[in-house]
């Protein structure tokens, strides 16, 4: 069988068993097939409880590179499918490029995600130089002062937050058009930002 | 002809030696290898949005040995064709806004949604399968009535897409876009038993005839 269709069939998240139903070939083959797409770079392994493999097949595996999204996934316990594909070459992003990245999406759940990356973030400077890039300083502290509530972040310098705080002139702008928070007013006013979720929508955090 | 791995490298290299940050779509065999439907291709198209990334680009590559070279050898006198560079057997096609008989419209930047980003400086966005297919239609060669083959058998196509598309092309000074993609769609389905909807070549020779009535008004 050809390598495209191959993948074409088999793309996705498959086990040697899944392998032999859907290409209807006997166990043998289906290790064989599943080898030969891992020598071609097209497929990931991750050993699951049980001792089980389990393989993600994909064309994009064989692009190399990283993902945003997958360093999200790496660091948050809210889980995201990649909506579309944006792969990076020659470098690994930071935690601070992610978080910029994810914000820009303006993708719900990709925000909430990403909101376990103030766990880590640390260069508040390169943080503030990109979101002041981008204008989207305010929403990085309402998000930094939202993930204080629900788990232990580092703490951002007083650097970044004067430089980024709202001037008295500055109109409210919403984080996602017509959505506000009803818990989390306070963090509202202070950046004059609409934030786009109430408590439960944390409870993955929790 | 280059590989996957190798056009990665490539433009790796090119942008280690951008100045500046450089936006770029692929198009053609480029855009189908970034999406799983090509191994491999002989030419790298791409589009530019102006003239100083692509003199930006030209230079990068230039810098790592890439030659110019007469886009009339392979275009022959057209519109719009690009600026070549060629090195060994692979070849950059330069494009800045306009693909031959297309305009790169900004619904087509829009329906770029897949990007790939060589470190800091190359942001390079994959066209759109449904594009590609219209873009096809420009050069009347085997191997691109196959790649259309190939794109409608491996992407769920939605016809509408492709249609509306040709629609805005007339809109934006494209007279023959349609009736071409009209005639590439019925070379697909006749010749290369490709599943096109006769409805919808029937829909673009409506729109091709009223094109024409027009006229005659």
């Amino acid at each position: 069988m050809k390598t495209e269709d191959l993948i074409e069939k088999l793309k996705g998240i498959q086990t040697v068993e899944s392998v032999k139903d859907s290409l209807k070939v006997s166990r043998n083959k289906a290790v064989y097939y599943i080898y030969r797409l891992r020598k071609q770079g097209y497929v990931k392994t991750k050993r699951v409880s049980g001792g089980k493999r389990v393989y993600s097949i994909s064309f994009e595996n064989r692009m190399k590179g990283t993902s945003y999204y997958e360093i999200i996934n790496e660091n948050s316990p809210v889980k995201i499918t990649t909506p579309s594909i944006y792969k990076i070459y020659g470098k690994k992003p930071t935690l601070e490029e992610t978080l910029v990245f994810a914000v820009k999406t303006g993708s719900l759940r990709t925000v909430l995600a990403a909101l376990a990356l103030f766990r880590k973030i640390s260069n508040w400077s390169r943080l503030y130089q990109l979101a002041k890039q981008n204008r989207i300083e305010r929403q990085i502290g309402a998000l930094y002062d939202l993930a204080r509530k629900i788990m232990k972040t580092r703490r951002m310098t007083e650097k970044f937050r004067s430089s980024a705080l709202p001037k008295k002139n500055y109109s409210f702008v919403y984080f996602i058009p017509g959505l506000k928070s009803r818990d989390f007013e306070e963090i509202e006013n202070t950046w004059k930002i609409y934030l786009p979720f109430n408590k439960k929508d944390l409870r993955d955090y929790l | 002809m280059i590989s996957i791995e190798e056009q990665q490298t490539l433009l790796l290299n090119v942008s280690r030696r951008l100045k500046n940050k450089v936006i770029v779509y692929a198009v053609g065999g480029t855009a189908m290898m970034f999406s799983g439907l090509k191994e491999s291709t002989l030419d790298i198209d791409l589009v530019f949005e102006n003239e100083k990334d692509r003199e930006e680009f030209k230079k990068a590559a230039i810098e790592l040995g890439y030659r110019e070279m007469d886009a009339v050898k392979v275009y022959g006198i057209r519109n719009n064709a690009p600026e070549m560079l060629k090195l060994n057997d692979e070849r950059f096609d330069l494009f800045v806004n306009e693909v031959i008989d297309f305009v790169f419209s900004e619904n087509m930047k829009k329906r770029a949604v897949n990007m790939h980003q060589f470190e800091d400086k190359l942001l390079l966005k994959i066209a759109d399968p449904h594009d590609l297919i219209l873009m096809k239609c420009a050069t009347d060669r085997q191997k691109d009535a196959d790649d259309a083959r190939r794109i409608t058998e491996k992407t769920k196509i939605d016809w509408d897409v492709i249609v509306e598309e040709a629609e805005n092309q007339v809109k934006l000074g494209k007279e023959k876009a349609v009736f071409d993609l009209g005639c590439f769609l019925e070379k697909l389905r006749n010749e290369l038993k490709v599943n096109v909807p006769q409805e919808v070549i029937d829909r673009l020779f409506r729109i091709v005839k009223k094109q024409a009535e027009e006229k005659i008004r």
